[in-house]
């Protein structure tokens, strides 16, 4: 390995984030299918609908564009990956990814990657990082999200 | 590990890059004494936890949210490579990692050097290995967003639009997010494999690096 030193730097930087509440989605599952792969548990799950609901936003769930895909790992912990999209209160697409973890102990968090119409009413998602906390109902057809920007 | 030959070769395709890289990076280039995995930098701030930070919405129904200090990473670019251009539909940068140090309340060690690289595309997307002090190797994806604003944010403001140019453009805001997911070896680390983290980015100049400031989502 090619040798490195760290060079001498100012490094009391403590850069904060700050969270700002934005919106909260209420998500509708067809029942998970759950398959055995290399990998773990590969466990699919059909978005059926969903409302999206804030200050600054007003979607739903475009029926079927999408889900979730994700792994039960060997320590039972849901690797969470969703992909799908929404249509908003005027037209305009959203396309969402989510990417986190689904523990056993009730944590349930995912980073959001949203993007939308450049030139749309909701060009102010694009760029913006979204920290999301889930509730899950007990027969995990239900999820409801809560968004926040990381600020 | 690296034979002789292959030594030369990437002395040589650095001298070829040396135009296309910052100052800093070719300072960094010239650097050859190492700094062992775990070694206490001097210069650190300290390793002590900070209180977690909670956040809430506008109604008691919505779930607090929690952020706590885990550890800091200062991370030295050493290459700067585009293929094609930004603004083309194909531009893809390369900007290879040169290492650097990690510090805080959760982990400690090193950027392994020349581990790996930001392979962006219209936001950061970079893949390298971070080293723990008991000499763990962590893998780390990270993606990012920026966005500019006219002035940093202040809780309960609205964040407004830079001003377009020839406005001055000194006083403009840019929010610098990352998003990493580990992988980690099973061991003390393995917290990191089931845990969501955000961080605060910062490019900082002589020499050219970005200090992310990684926080856990409780």
């Amino acid at each position: 390995m090619r040798d490195f030193v760290v060079p001498d730097t100012n490094t009391r930087i403590v850069g904060s984030v700050e969270l700002e509440y934005a919106f909260k989605l209420t998500a509708h599952y067809d029942p998970p299918q759950e398959s055995h792969t290399p990998r773990g548990t590969f466990r699919y799950q059909d978005i059926v609908s969903g409302e999206m609901s804030g200050e600054r936003v007003t979607a739903a769930v475009y029926p079927d564009s999408g889900g979730q895909y994700d792994t039960v790992r060997a320590d039972r912990i849901r690797d969470v990956d969703a992909h799908f999209m929404l249509k908003t209160d005027n037209g305009e697409w959203i396309y969402m990814e989510h990417v986190g973890y689904r523990r056993t102990d009730g944590y349930y968090r995912a980073i959001a990657y949203v993007e939308t119409d450049l030139k749309g009413a909701y060009e102010w998602m694009n760029n913006t990082t979204f920290v999301v906390t889930a509730k899950e109902s007990a027969d995990q057809r239900e999820v409801v999200f809560y968004y926040y920007i990381a600020n | 590990m690296s034979s002789p030959s292959a030594h030369d070769e990437s002395i040589s395709r650095r001298s070829f890059l040396g135009g296309a890289t910052t100052a800093g990076a070719v300072a960094l280039s010239g650097l050859k004494l190492s700094q062992a995995a775990g070694a206490e930098p001097a210069t650190h701030p300290g390793n002590e936890p900070l209180p977690p930070t909670w956040f809430e919405g506008p109604d008691a129904g919505i779930p607090k949210l929690g952020l706590r200090w885990a550890f800091s990473a200062r991370v030295f670019f050493a290459d700067r490579v585009m293929i094609n251009t930004m603004d083309s539909p194909a531009g893809r940068g390369y900007t290879s990692v040169g290492g650097g140090d990690i510090w805080g309340p959760r982990l400690q060690g090193r950027v392994l050097p020349h581990s790996g690289a930001d392979y962006y595309k219209t936001t950061f997307t970079t893949y390298y290995m971070l080293q723990a002090a008991d000499g763990a190797l962590i893998f780390i994806h990270n993606r990012g967003t920026m966005r500019r604003f006219a002035g940093p944010y202040e809780r309960g403001k609205p964040l407004l639009p830079p001003p377009a140019p020839p406005a001055k453009q000194d006083t403009v805001y840019t929010r610098f997010r990352a998003t990493p997911v580990f992988t980690a070896p099973l061991g003390p680390h393995d917290w990191m494999n089931r845990t969501v983290f955000v961080a605060n980015s910062v490019r900082q100049a002589n020499p050219d690096h970005t200090v992310f400031t990684y926080y856990e989502v409780l």
